[in-house]
């Protein structure tokens, strides 16, 4: 068991070429399950191989544990790795393939078997030990590639996706039995997916980058709930969270030709100045729709997406698309004129230039 | 750079980078010595009077003599009029018939993958035994004529008579050749995704419509690698004229390509000098070819 | 209208089969005809019916030193002071050492350009297959000036050299679209437990493209088993291959047309052995890679 520390971590694939990781300072605790969050491009799978030494980093140092990892081969590191095709050898049969890491170490055979034997219980493929793994189906390679995972009893499991492949409900059996086995191991975890129900369900914490930038590391509800930068804020949710760019008049967010506008609460008017361009973002379930006439702003109902458990609204208020979610008793037509209301506690604000968050944790406790 | 890791690797010094280069040094000497170095070579003899056995201070360098000769040597051009009158004919012929073949061939029967490979055989022999094959076939009393007569036709001078030689080699180019557009043209068709031709029906359209609107365009461009492949190397062929009517192209030279030219001067003629200069021209003429054919793939391509 | 169909299916693909298939077929008759049997003007098609089949001419190219080639021309002489047999053993020589080299020294190009970042790559790789395009004439002047400069005219060597640069390009292109199609995720997998990438690349890497590399080996077999141009030229004497010294007994006067058709069958034969062994792979070889299906 080990922490993973990457300090100042520069990777560049050539020369005028976005670097791919850009000065990346991270720390993942010993035991911890990090989730490494961004869509395609972003850098993760980069620096997933970093650490395993898949990739040399181009400047900065990795440790694990105690030591100063850069220079050794993946294979000294003592850490594991899923790839998101499993990697199977296929010349080799199922029991060959988790025994391999330990037969590349020459450990002596009743040890070996004995190793194998306990993961595959563990994981209960006992069954398949003797079949090829090309035609087992995805469900069991992908067990049969943790299990080569686990047999080394590694200093930390490193993951690429390693659920993509797999169907929907297969792929939620695996999330809970991947998160159950990282408890019980108790092994540092760093696992890359762009899937944010993965990350937000399994994560201890998640770490989202975007174009080789780290965007945030939080626990997932402080992701969800404070996103310190707008890629977060719109990456992270589903729906995503509704932006509206505009800037600040006085102690109102007006967007458009000024038909849109947002009274700021007191709390929140300290971190603004007037005439300040700002991104104004509410999340979906901050929103409620009620009759016309009531409280907030005169709306009319665009589309409605029942989901059964809510109902999805996407309204139009004063030239602005808002998606929002309501109880599914609340019923309104395509077309009917509404009142949409802001929950002025869950506003958030991001700064119209550098995207990063204006709004501190815990402001709006004086709401 | 913190490098203060313990346990250091065995092979630290067998990087990626240093195993890349060694991976690849090897081709690369052997690829520059036995093509640049003959290039270099060539390009300076052809500034020179040098002959096959000329000592190296019999040389002299004659400037751009060579070429000059050459560009205005009528015989010399000559060539190339006799090379584009067998490959164009030859490839021509090995599409059109290779494509016809592989239509043919591009459905469920009996035997289908024997009979496949035996087509195929022809363009994996060597073009010496496929020159000799039909030289025998060819010969005056030989099994061509014979039937030839047998349905009452005259006797084809197939090796000796100028007007016939060309015609010759292209169909010996064609037999050995044909299969290999074959193959090409039936990947193409294999290629079409047979939704098309469904949803084509669906739409009413007509066999010739769905031929030319859906096949075509989808087995176009596999059909130009076919032809630049054919194209180049019957460009360079030389063997297959060699052994079938004879080193200086049969009678009246009457199919002595540019490459069997550059044969006749330079090593038969012993005048390294011009060969080399005629070889060159040859380079400049198929590598603009090349280029020619590339543009044309690639806008089929689209 | 479908038997009518059918039939012309059947017809038409008869035509097609006798158009490629008779020459062959002509050639192994007249292997095992006696020499009246070969030169009659009348065609003698089926064997035990138009002629008795005889092994005689097999056994002449095999077992007797001297092929006579009729009114003892100069031309054919030199070529037929070793025989057949020795030319045969020379062609698997050289054939066999040169496409070892190419195979393994194109693999391991092949692998760096499919896994390594390599500089200018793509013209690296161009440039390989540009070697290709040459005439062999325009690369046979130089060649034969040199080789006769460095004594390796007429040796195996020199042969074997020009047959490995001729071969390696086809193995650098063709292996590299193999690698491209194996997962690097394997060695990757192997190299995270514990392998170095030597030893990755030959215990994982190796034993999975084998059936490419034998592919690859007899299309590069058949390239140097029936290359004519530089071995007619380089190689006239002791290490003479087969495809010079069949052209060469056609010299003037009689040909003998049984034992040159029962050499051209002996040295046909495992070509097209190997043409059955790679059918499903033909494509690709022949296009260099560029057709995959």
């Amino acid at each position: 068991m080990a922490q993973i520390n990457l300090q100042n971590v520069n990777k560049s694939f050539g020369p005028g070429v976005p670097l791919a990781v850009n000065d990346l300072t991270l720390t993942i605790e010993d035991g911890e399950f990090l989730v490494l969050l961004g869509p395609s491009g972003c850098g993760k799978t980069t620096t997933l191989r970093m650490i395993a030494g898949l990739e040399r980093q181009t400047t900065g140092d990795i440790r694990i544990g105690e030591r100063v990892v850069n220079d050794l081969r993946p294979g000294d590191r003592d850490i594991a790795f899923v790839f998101q095709f499993y990697a199977l050898y296929p010349h080799l049969s199922v029991r060959d393939n988790i025994a391999f890491p330990l037969k590349a170490q020459n450990l002596p055979t009743e040890e070996v078997n004995r190793r194998v034997m306990d993961v595959a219980e563990r994981l209960r493929i006992t069954h398949i030990l003797k079949s090829n793994p090309g035609r087992l189906p995805g469900g069991e390679q992908q067990r049969v590639a943790l299990g080569r995972a686990m047999v080394r009893q590694p200093q930390a499991f490193l993951m690429d996706e390693p659920l993509t492949n797999l169907d929907a409900s297969l792929r939620a059996d695996m999330r809970v039995e991947l998160k159950h086995l990282q408890h019980t191991l108790g092994t540092t975890m760093v696992y890359v997916t762009h899937d944010q129900i993965e990350a937000m369900s399994m994560s201890h914490r998640i770490a989202v980058m975007d174009r080789g930038v780290l965007q945030q590391v939080d626990t997932p509800l402080n992701i969800y709930r404070h996103p310190q930068t707008l890629f977060v804020a719109t990456f992270i949710g589903s729906p995503p969270m509704n932006i509206v760019h505009g800037r600040m008049v006085g102690a109102r967010f007006v967007a458009g030709d000024g038909q849109f506008w947002v009274e700021l609460p007191p709390a929140a008017r300290q971190y603004t100045q007037h005439d300040k361009r700002v991104s104004f973002g509410i999340r979906a379930e901050d929103i409620t729709v009620g009759a016309p006439g009531g409280a907030g702003m005169a709306g009319n109902v665009v589309v409605r997406e029942p989901l059964g458990d809510e109902t999805v609204y996407v309204v139009s208020v004063a030239g602005k698309t808002l998606t929002a979610k309501t109880p599914p008793r609340i019923r309104f037509n395509p077309g009917e004129n509404v009142s949409v209301k802001l929950d002025p506690a869950a506003i958030h604000l991001f700064d119209g230039d550098s995207g990063r968050a204006l709004l501190p944790e815990g402001w709006s406790k004086h709401v | 750079m913190d490098t203060t890791g313990r346990g250091r690797p065995r092979f630290s010094w067998l990087t990626d980078r240093w195993l890349a280069g060694l991976f690849v040094s090897p081709t690369l000497i052997i690829l520059l010595f036995i093509a640049i170095y003959p290039l270099i070579w060539s390009l300076s003899a052809s500034f020179t009077d040098r002959t096959l056995l000329s000592r190296p201070d019999q040389i002299n360098s004659v400037g751009f003599e060579n070429y000059v000769d050459l560009l205005n040597d009528n015989r010399a051009w000559q060539r190339f009029v006799v090379t584009a009158q067998i490959v164009v004919p030859s490839v021509l012929i090995e599409l059109l018939l290779g494509f016809a073949v592989a239509m043919l061939l591009n459905r469920k029967f009996g035997g289908r993958g024997v009979i496949m490979t035996v087509i195929l055989i022809p363009m994996m022999l060597s073009p010496v035994v496929v020159a000799l094959f039909w030289r025998f076939m060819m010969q005056g009393d030989g099994i061509l004529n014979y039937y030839i007569q047998a349905l009452g036709g005259q006797p084809v001078l197939w090796l000796s008579s100028p007007s016939v030689i060309p015609w010759s080699v292209v169909l010996v180019d064609v037999w050995m050749w044909t299969p290999f557009m074959m193959l090409i043209a039936l990947a193409g068709l294999s290629a079409v995704p047979k939704y098309l031709y469904e949803a084509a029906e669906v739409d009413r359209a007509g066999a010739w419509f769905r031929f030319r609107h859906i096949t075509l365009p989808i087995v176009t461009p596999l059909l130009m690698i076919g032809i630049i492949f054919r194209t180049m190397d019957a460009y360079k062929m030389i063997d297959t004229i060699f052994v079938l009517v004879g080193d200086r192209g049969g009678a009246g030279r009457a199919a002595q390509t540019a490459g069997l030219y550059v044969y006749d001067t330079a090593i038969k003629g012993f005048d390294t000098g011009v060969g080399s200069a005629y070889g060159y021209i040859m380079l400049v003429v198929i590598i603009a070819l090349a280029n020619l054919l590339i543009r044309q793939l690639n806008k089929v391509k689209g | 209208m479908r038997i009518a169909k059918q039939a012309g299916f059947y017809v038409l693909l008869g035509l097609v089969l006798i158009f490629f298939t008779f020459p062959l077929y002509w050639i192994v008759a007249s292997s095992f005809k006696e020499r009246a049997d070969v030169i009659s003007s009348v065609p003698k098609l089926v064997p035990f019916v138009d002629f008795t089949p005889t092994t005689n001419n097999y056994r002449d190219i095999f077992f007797r030193a001297e092929t006579t080639t009729g009114e003892g021309s100069t031309v054919s002489a030199s070529a037929d002071v070793s025989g057949f047999r020795d030319r045969l053993v020379n062609s698997v020589i050289i054939t066999g050492a040169s496409t070892l080299l190419a195979v393994f020294f194109g693999t391991l190009t092949a692998y760096a350009v499919s896994r390594f970042t390599i500089p200018l790559e793509s013209d690296l790789m161009f440039f390989v297959l540009s070697t290709r395009m040459l005439p062999p004439i325009v690369v046979l002047i130089p060649v034969f000036v040199l080789f006769n400069d460095l004594g390796l005219r007429d040796s195996y060597f020199g042969l074997i050299l020009l047959y490995t640069s001729f071969n390696l390009p086809f193995v650098v292109w063709i292996m590299k679209g193999f690698f491209d199609e194996i997962p690097r995720e394997y060695e990757e997998a192997a190299m995270m437990d514990g392998y170095s990438r030597f030893q990755a690349i030959y215990k994982i890497v190796i034993p999975e493209a084998i059936p490419a590399m034998a592919a690859t080996a007899v299309f590069s077999i058949i390239v140097s088993w029936n290359e004519f141009v530089l071995a007619n030229f380089l190689n006239r004497d002791a290490a003479s291959t087969v495809p010079p010294y069949l052209n060469s007994i056609i010299g003037v006067g009689a040909v003998e047309w049984g034992r040159l058709a029962a050499a051209s069958v002996v040295f046909v034969l495992p070509v097209v052995v190997f043409t059955f062994l790679v059918r499903n792979h033909l494509l690709r070889g022949v296009t260099f890679g560029a057709v995959r299906r």
